[in-house]
């Protein structure tokens, strides 16, 4: 320790320009993760003295904890390795927190969002686009109206700037500290960019929030941090899209994910997830709900190679609900080890999961589920349901839930079925003149219905387009 | 670990035990394997959730509840016309050839800690030989404990086309010794089913509630063959018992029904698994519980279906009633699918006494204390239904019956 800190003393100035730096991006950290790298991103983004504070001891606890592995049917991570990771990466815009508007994106990022479709969404008058390019989010878009309102949607970064209380408060203190899991502590020590979303009382944002991710350069790892505080009787919907193109090395993708559901608010946070199958997604996403607040998780997690991600809620006051609506695709070579935590911690809390899962080719999918009712959660009521469709054995798919009831008066129901595509239906839509391929397309998308409806209109349209794709082969 | 019991036991005692059932020189070799391996095994698996062990094993003190040598036991036989209920001194002069070939293919003995002590030390249990083509319906084994510890070794041989259903049921003797820091139990059944065989083996535990059960039960059944299995656990400080099937052969069946009713501070870790490992087998698992005052279960059920196994069906199903507020159910139905040719469901329920049918009948004039009574009773149900043996269906019956007027 102290010689590293004596290290740092010598080199503290210069050790910036001597990261390797490539063309396209203004300033990124060497492979590896140690002190120096920590105190280089928290200076680059100028921060404030506690922040670098939390991602260092983050950091020595990411050091300290064991990697999450030995669960039975859970990814093989032997192949993550952090030093051979860039954690840090700003693209090359010279306005830092993005630029002011959509033509002053460099043409190279442009072109990528627009390939997306986030420009025709945003032209489409959506409330808001924040999108994050690398580590960095180049471009954030609201409607006035809602500022006017006092909602803030901004990336992280800015966020610590501007909104510095807030975020002092609740940045990884009472939802997912550090503490959680080895990868949560990463996301601690290396996070950045992200989207910040804080929405006043009495205040409801009828048009989605949303945000785009997407990961470009081989082998470097992506840590965005999203906090969304939702004050009481406040209503927001979060919408957020990842994706990465595919290369050799893998990457690492490590978000963070911290909702504050107000008494009476009620938050949607909707995902759609198609990382490169080379990426590996160790995801941490937890809300706590006030009394009667109302939390839902609605995610499609298509791509990556390994996925281990849990939302889970804390319903923490009386009357708190929580939905769980989750879809997972798992393809050849991926494992999506995917499930959802409810803690009952109060009286007449509810919570429903809805899980369905496709594997072909030699895929896995897990549903790895906890709900918890603690003594006291009287007349809470939670129902767990889990399909899973495969397609060939050649795929694995398997279910496992953990239920913990310390609380009589409660009614938990949990209910699970596995099933082939049936030979059946696909042989009456083969009859009314349908080739086999789109059959079976139709049968799944029959399948996921009850998950594309809860999402708006143009991400179903690209959760369907995307599995279209998966069925046909033809994502690389 | 100091609280294991390796530390004071000797490989002369286990020589002692092996010389007074007249063992031949396979079997004590076998013990004495299994005491070497005490040092290098871990405690049968339990739940584990982050932070969290769902029972925890390594509480016990092994070492003051077992006493190699002092063991004490009533044991009634009923046989059946053409089928060998023997003990183990007998079915080692008689069957010896055939022990060999079995003992310890279905169960390993060093599968876990508590395994491999039950291999070691057992000196209580029978050897239920099944010829082909014989039909036997009524073996009855009874197993009353009267010391501090008890070693209970079953193994069911059934024969090509054979069939049998066997009924065991294990309590405390009231001649039994009072103790203060408890009793050791362990029963290992190893059963096999050879092809178009039935094997039903039924266990009512009502052990004292001072006593440590540790149990496994496993069978492999063979072509057409059927394993089923019915285990009521009412006795007993706490439970860790495991009810296992592997179907081997095409067209195999299990069906693994169980029924426990916890009370006072009484822990049940409960294991229902099946192994689909051939084409065409199908298995059921039904499992009922009444949880009151601070009793706590941990039901875990396991259906996993291999990659060969073409056309599986598989069921499971888990309910848990809870009376009262300081009781836990803790639940994790897993399923694990490697065939895609496969129907597998599985569900589990946690709730209390309906209120509404409880309104219901207290409003038609029936005492709140028996209305509920009612309730649980009819909770059971659709378990006892499954129940085929009528006898132990009867006992079951009376157990929860008087439970629940206690």
């Amino acid at each position: 320790m102290s010689s590293d800190q004596d290290h740092l003393k010598e080199t503290d100035t210069e050790a910036r320009f001597e990261f390797k730096k490539e063309e396209k991006s203004a300033f990124e950290t060497g492979k590896g993760l140690t002190e120096e790298t920590i105190r280089v991103i928290s200076e680059d983004k100028d921060e404030p003295e506690w922040m670098l504070e939390r991602r260092l001891r983050a950091l020595k606890q990411f050091q300290q904890m064991p990697m999450p592995d030995g669960w039975p049917g859970a990814p093989d991570l032997s192949e993550v390795d952090i030093d051979q990771i860039v954690p840090y990466i700003r693209p090359d815009i010279e306005t830092r927190g993005g630029a002011d508007s959509w033509e002053d994106l460099p043409e190279e990022i442009q072109d990528t969002f627009d390939k997306l479709g986030i420009p025709e969404a945003e032209k489409n008058a959506l409330s808001g686009v924040g999108a994050q390019y690398e580590s960095e989010i180049v471009y954030q878009n609201m409607q006035e109206q809602w500022e006017e309102k006092g909602v803030i949607f901004c990336d992280m970064d800015k966020a610590v700037q501007e909104h510095e209380e807030i975020v002092k408060e609740h940045f990884m203190t009472k939802c997912v500290p550090p503490s959680d899991n080895k990868f949560a502590a990463l996301h601690g020590a290396v996070w950045s960019g992200g989207s910040f979303v804080y929405v006043p009382e009495d205040t409801t944002v009828e048009m989605p929030v949303q945000a785009y991710f997407r990961m470009n350069s081989e082998g470097m790892g992506q840590f965005e941090h999203t906090l969304i505080i939702a004050e009481e009787n406040s209503e927001v919907h979060y919408i957020e899209g990842c994706s990465a193109p595919k290369y050799s090395a893998f990457n690492l993708h490590s978000g963070g994910v911290e909702v504050f559901v107000g008494e009476g608010a009620h938050v949607q946070y909707s995902t759609v997830q198609n990382w490169s199958k080379n990426t590996y997604n160790l995801n941490t996403k937890r809300a706590i709900a006030e009394a009667d607040g109302t939390m839902e998780w609605v995610s499609g997690s298509m791509g990556s190679k390994a996925t281990m991600l849990y939302p889970a809620t804390i319903l923490k006051g009386p009357g708190a609900t929580d939905n769980h609506i989750t879809i997972a695709f798992a393809g050849e070579g991926q494992n999506i080890d995917t499930g959802a935590k409810v803690y009952h911690n109060a009286p007449d809390t509810k919570s429903t999961i809805e899980s369905k899962s496709i594997s072909k080719d030699g895929g896995r999918t897990n549903y790895r589920g906890l709900v918890h009712i603690a003594d006291g959660a009287e007349n809470s009521s939670t129902s767990v349901e889990c399909d899973a469709l495969m397609f060939d054995n050649d795929s694995t798919s398997d279910t496992m839930p953990y239920m913990e009831i310390q609380e009589q008066k409660v009614d938990v129901a949990h209910e699970a079925t596995v099933g082939k595509i049936g030979d059946e239906d696909v042989f009456y839509l083969q009859s009314r003149g349908l080739d086999d391929d789109d059959a079976k397309q139709m049968i799944v998308a029959g399948f996921i219905e009850p998950i594309t409806e809860e999402l708006p209109i143009e991400y179903a349209v690209e959760l369907n387009r995307l599995i279209e794709l998966e069925m046909e082969g033809s994502l690389g | 670990m100091s609280t294991q019991v390796h530390a004071n036991l000797t490989a002369e005692q286990v020589a002692q035990i092996s010389e007074e059932l007249g063992e031949p020189e396979w079997l004590l070799e076998t013990r004495q394997d299994a005491l070497a391996a005490l040092e290098d095994l871990d405690m049968p698996d339990v739940i584990k959730t982050p932070g969290r062990e769902w029972t925890n094993l390594d509480a016990l003190d092994y070492e003051t509840l077992v006493d190699p040598l002092d063991h004490a036991q009533e044991k009634d036989r009923v046989d059946a016309e053409g089928v060998d209920v023997l003990s183990w001194s007998e079915a080692l002069d008689t069957h010896g050839d055939l022990i060999e070939e079995h003992f310890g293919s279905v169960v390993d003995p060093q599968r876990n800690y508590l395994t491999a002590l039950s291999t070691a030390l057992f000196s209580a249990g029978t050897v239920v030989y099944v010829p082909e083509g014989v039909d036997a319906e009524d073996v009855k084994i009874r197993t009353t404990m009267n010391s501090r510890s008890l070693f209970n070794y079953t193994l069911v041989v059934a024969e090509e086309s054979s069939s049998v259903t066997i009924l065991e049921r294990q309590a405390t003797g009231d001649d039994a010794k009072p103790v203060d820091e408890g009793r050791y139990y362990s029963g290992v059944v190893e059963a096999v089913a050879g092809e178009n065989a039935h094997v039903q083996y039924g266990a009512l535990q009502n052990l004292s509630e001072e006593t440590y059960n540790f149990s496994v039960k496993r069978g492999h059944a063979g072509r057409y063959g059927t394993v089923n299995w019915i285990e009521g656990n009412i006795g007993s400080r706490l439970t860790k018992t495991s009810v296992e099937t592997r179907l081997v052969g095409d067209s195999s069946e299990s069906q693994i029904v169980g029924a426990f009713f916890g009370h006072n501070d009484q822990h049940f870790d409960l294991g229902s698994r099946v192994w689909h490992e051939a084409e065409n087998t199908t298995a059921d698992l039904v499992t009922r519980g009444v949880l009151r005052d601070s009793a706590r279960s941990v039901y875990e059920g396991v259906q996993d279906v291999g990659r060969d196994a073409w056309n599986t069906s598989s069921y499971q199903r888990e309910n848990t009633l809870m009376l009262s507020d300081e009781s836990e159910a803790d639940a994790s139905p897993k399923l694990i699918i490697n065939n895609h040719d496969t129907e597998a469901s599985h569900s589990a329920t946690v709730g209390q006494v309906d209120e509404e049918d409880l309104f219901y009948m207290t409003s038609r004039g029936i005492d709140p204390e028996v209305a509920k009574n009612l309730l649980v009773e009819g909770f059971f149900v659709p378990v006892l239904e499954e129940v085929a043996v009528d006898e132990l269906r009867e006992d079951l019956q009376d157990l929860i019956a008087a439970r629940l007027r206690e």
